[in-house]
């Protein structure tokens, strides 16, 4: 999945941030602790008129998800 | 009186629309969500639906996720509590919504430890997507303290924990189309149904406690993991038997026949 890599200063500027009515930013950090964070194409129209139109301009990148916590075990 | 819905349809309240209903498309309306007039219909009709079976006051939050945008499916079809935040990355759609898989769940703001009773408790979840994924709903801060569903993990099984997963209840799964429902009734009875069936059955006592915090839909707060299945409802609320798991079941794919999304 390719999503936009973020810096921890821009994670921390939009994380949990309203950037519509009931829709609001969660970021993830990669098997290397990277943040990402995925747009739809209707989310990139309304953040194209938007404070955070910054973040469609950050480099995009395929997301390796770290291995999950071992809950629930496997059974 | 007449309530002016969103795309222009006024809807009366009387004999023929319930109040409870009429509520809910002016939550809907005030968020910035419109309706159809089919989705007006459906909904009106599961309300009464559900109140003639007696299931209505078992709810605490169901989300009909109908009106194609955050801010309708955001709404709680039984009262004004319990309004939802969709975080991450989600399609909102006629047919329902859609996590992404990685970044994606709606906070349902129903914190578990206010809200829910450990011996009489249930979750459910309608799919339209077949797919393997990790928890698509609940809360969890490890095996003792979870409320979740798992509808098809990777290794083909799928699952209910309330509120112990010493006490889970799971079987196979090879499709995670349908609608799914977890429901314990007591301490030591819980059970999964999909559709009409009844999957699997716990009858080991519970030990487990409950979360202080809230459910999520389309992930599991906590250690968060993320679910991919499109919902086309979601409901939170007390235990129900067998009786009241069929009648669930019924009024709920009426509600989706009637929008054509039916699995």
């Amino acid at each position: 999945m390719i999503g936009y890599k973020l810096t921890t200063t821009q994670k921390e500027d939009i994380q949990g941030k309203e950037y519509a009515p009931y829709q609001a930013f969660n970021c993830v950090q990669d098997i290397n602790n990277i943040w990402f964070t995925f747009l739809t194409d209707e989310d990139k129209l309304i953040l194209v008129n938007s404070n955070y139109k910054w973040l469609l301009d950050c480099p995009q990148a395929e997301y390796v998800p770290p291995i999950p916590p071992p809950f629930p075990p496997t059974i | 009186m007449s309530i002016r819905i969103g795309i222009g349809l006024d809807v009366f309240s009387g004999p023929g629309i319930d109040a409870d209903a009429v509520a809910f498309f002016a939550r809907v309306t005030a968020a910035g969500g419109t309706l159809s007039a089919t989705e007006i219909t459906a909904i009106n009709k599961l309300v009464k639906d559900m109140k003639a079976a007696g299931i209505w006051t078992s709810m605490k939050a169901v989300y009909p996720m109908v009106g194609a945008s955050a801010a309708a499916c955001a709404q709680n079809l039984i009262s004004s509590s319990f309004t939802g935040t969709f975080f991450g990355g989600w399609t909102f759609a006629s047919s329902g919504v859609t996590p992404n898989g990685t970044n994606a769940y709606m906070d349902t703001n129903l914190n578990v430890l206010l809200n829910i009773s450990i011996t009489s408790a249930h979750l459910s979840y309608y799919s339209r997507t077949n797919s393997a994924s990790n928890w698509d709903m609940g809360v969890t801060q490890g095996t003792s303290t979870v409320m979740g569903l798992i509808l098809k993990r990777s290794t083909g099984l799928s699952e209910v924990d309330m509120f112990s997963d010493i006490s889970e209840a799971f079987s196979t799964e090879t499709d995670s189309r349908g609608f799914y429902l977890g429901t314990r009734t007591s301490n030591i009875n819980l059970k999964f149904f999909k559709n009409l069936t009844l999957k699997a059955t716990s009858v080991v006592p519970d030990t487990g406690n409950l979360y202080n915090g809230n459910l999520y839909v389309g992930a599991v707060n906590g250690n968060i993991q993320y679910g991919n299945k499109e919902c086309a409802l979601a409901s939170i609320g007390n235990g129900l038997t067998n009786t009241n798991a069929t009648d669930l079941y019924t009024t709920v794919q009426a509600f989706q026949t009637t929008l054509s999304r039916q699995i």
